[in-house]
């Protein structure tokens, strides 16, 4: 019976803080290989928008000086996201093509997910979002 | 009803007709035994430490200290999927070490992102040359494809792996590590660098790759690997290419008609064997890539060319390795990694290529089969005589079983023959001491014993081929084939 009772004591005090965080915040956090440029990232909320070249949710650019870089999305909804990014080696707020029209600059995804022969998609680079959440991505391969 | 019934009349039809598709084919080849000469696609499970060789046969010539360096695939085989094709196996650098008197053997695995990957998940899943690879490849860039299997070149403080459809892998000389991806300026990013650098007499290195839409890269790299320049010039046609050549002042590309059609992986897919085209050559000069000339030949199919030079009429000259299709490419590739069945496709030719000033062209074939043609590196770009090759290779057999050298002035060919028992590979030429004749070198190879199970070395006198070895090391053990090597003297 005290434990039922510690457990609705539990359940009526935690009540609020589950209806303060209906949002979130996600943290990404950029490995390097340059200190240099800025890190262009676009978070996007569907898969539509995601694979098809739609509206992002947020977008930042983040400047870079040594050699990892941080951006933090506060107070997102609840529910799937995905990330597209590269890092801006010239800071000309462009993905740098090669010759043949590959990325010439160091892009990345979230879940450092990979394409296949191409760029990685929504069903790959996308993650659940119910709380705060944190991922470190690779832009230094 | 009707497609049922459609089918079957189809199936009726294949059957009456004793039409062989690749499917039967590979059904057939399927219920064959393992052929004897299935050690040419083993698969090594781990870098092979560092061993001595025991010396079987000869003696040591005098004076030969170095490194042979050789690259090729090494492992075919997951759980999970393989590689379907001889083109795509992981590559596995190997160091033949030659010093006081002493020959040892080390290979190690290039660790690319496929190969780390793959390891991973236990399974070959990404696209190759041959290969389709399926849904499970993580391919961002050409980079995150690379076996880095194809061929080796000297670096200065490191060896780089080539492959074909991207960037090099600097490797370290020493312990054959990974050290990366090369960019050369950061613009070139994963622009793809062949497996056949040519070589100027003054120590500049050229090379190439290829695009889709006709385009090629450039590469003029100084004696010291850092970059020259970087150009992107238009081919007349999208052709297959593993190989160029050049002389002294040319660049020279040999356009077969294997043209880019599009479509699904593998890569070879993408191409059509469209004999009807005839093969073309255009000549490029290395100072002004504007400046072009375009010669029409015969249809051949190649892999690889001799290096090229210029007389004093400005003909050019070049030799190949010419096939007359694509069917080892395509399908012979793919049964040497079945390790059973009959590889379709006739053994390529040694052939010498003349391209006049006034615009004619000319190829004349020297009877005898040859792959991996090698030349004098002291005569790069320049007028020589010799071709040093492997040979050997029947219809029926598969891979080469015997070294030659052939004399372009004579039309003699200086050959040895191990016989059935053991596969060649490619030779590399090694410039005496003191001599300066082309003749006056040693030809170092490797090649596979079948009958004693055991990767062997062997050194032949550039200048008398015929006699046989003149030192032969065994190894504790067997390396699938390799591809192509270069000398650290």
């Amino acid at each position: 019976m005290k434990a039922i009772l510690a457990a609705a004591a539990l359940l009526l005090a935690a009540a609020p803080a589950v209806a303060q965080d209906a949002t979130a915040d996600i943290t990404f956090t950029f490995q390097v290989g340059h200190p240099t440029g800025q890190i262009m990232i676009a978070l996007y909320d569907n898969e539509a928008a995601f694979d098809d070249g739609g509206a992002p949710v947020r977008r930042a650019a983040v400047p870079v000086s040594g050699d990892t870089a941080q951006v933090v999305f506060e107070d997102l909804p609840a529910g799937d996201y995905a990330a597209k990014l590269f890092h801006d080696l010239d800071g000309d707020n462009e993905m740098d093509t090669n010759p043949f029209g590959l990325p010439a600059e160091p892009y990345a995804f979230s879940n450092n997910a990979r394409g296949n022969m191409g760029p990685a998609r929504w069903d790959r680079a996308h993650f659940t979002v119910a709380g705060d959440a944190a991922q470190t991505l690779d832009l230094d391969r | 009803m009707i497609p049922s019934r459609r089918s079957f009349l189809m199936g009726a039809a294949a059957l009456s007709a004793a039409v062989v598709t690749p499917e039967l084919a590979f059904a057939a080849a399927a219920r064959q035994a393992v052929a004897d000469w299935a050690p040419v696609t083993t698969d090594i499970e781990a870098d092979i430490p560092r061993q001595t060789l025991r010396r079987v046969h000869g003696r040591v010539p005098r004076d030969l200290e170095g490194v042979l360096f050789r690259n090729g695939p090494g492992k075919f085989r997951r759980p999970g999927g393989s590689a379907t094709h001889w083109f795509d196996g992981d590559g596995l650098m190997r160091a033949f070490r030659l010093k006081d008197g002493e020959a040892t053997l080390e290979a190690r695995f290039a660790d690319t992102p496929k190969r780390r990957y793959e390891s991973e998940i236990d399974a070959v899943v990404t696209p190759g040359f041959g290969t389709p690879g399926d849904a499970r490849a993580h391919v961002g860039s050409p980079d995150d494809a690379s076996s880095a299997n194809t061929a080796v070149m000297l670096a200065g403080e490191r060896i780089w792996a080539l492959w074909e459809g991207g960037s090099a892998l600097a490797m370290d000389p020493e312990d054959l590590s990974t050290v990366g991806f090369v960019t050369q300026r950061e613009d070139l990013r994963g622009m793809p660098m062949q497996a056949h650098p040519r070589y100027d007499p003054d120590g500049t290195i050229w090379n190439i790759g290829l695009g889709e839409n006709r385009q090629a890269i450039i590469w003029r790299l100084n004696a010291d690997r850092s970059l020259n320049r970087a150009e992107v010039i238009e081919l007349p046609r999208a052709s297959y290419a593993h190989d160029f050549t050049a002389t002294a002042r040319h660049l020279v590309f040999v356009l077969q008609p294997w043209v880019f059609a599009g479509g699904p992986m593998p890569f070879s897919n993408r191409f059509a064997w469209r004999p009807e085209l005839g093969t073309q050559v255009l000549v490029v000069d290395k100072d002004d890539l504007s400046s072009r000339r375009l010669y029409d030949l015969p249809t051949f199919s190649f892999f690889h060319l001799g290096d090229a030079w210029e007389d004093a009429s400005g003909a050019i000259r070049f030799d190949v390795a010419a096939g007359r299709d694509v069917a080892f490419a395509v399908e012979g590739a793919r049964v040497l990694v079945d390790q059973r069945g009959t590889v379709p496709g006739e053994p390529s030719q040694l052939a010498l290529v003349t391209l006049y000033p006034d615009g004619r062209a000319e190829m004349e074939r020297s009877g005898v089969s040859a792959e991996f043609p090698r030349g004098d590196p002291r005569r790069s770009g320049l007028r020589r005589r010799l071709t040093a090759h492997v040979t050997g290779e029947t219809g029926g057999r598969p891979l080469p079983s015997g070294l030659a050298v052939y004399d372009w002035e004579t039309g003699r060919s200086d050959a040895f023959e191990f016989g059935d028992d053991q596969i060649t590979e490619e030779a590399v030429f090694v410039p005496k001491p003191g001599g300066g004749g082309e003749g006056d070198a040693w030809l170092v190879a490797p090649s596979i014993n079948l009958a004693e199970a055991a990767t062997e070395l062997h050194v032949f006198d550039a200048a008398r081929v015929a006699d046989g070895p003149v030192c032969t090391w065994r190894a504790g053990l067997i390396l699938p084939a390799g591809f192509h090597g270069c000398w650290a003297g």
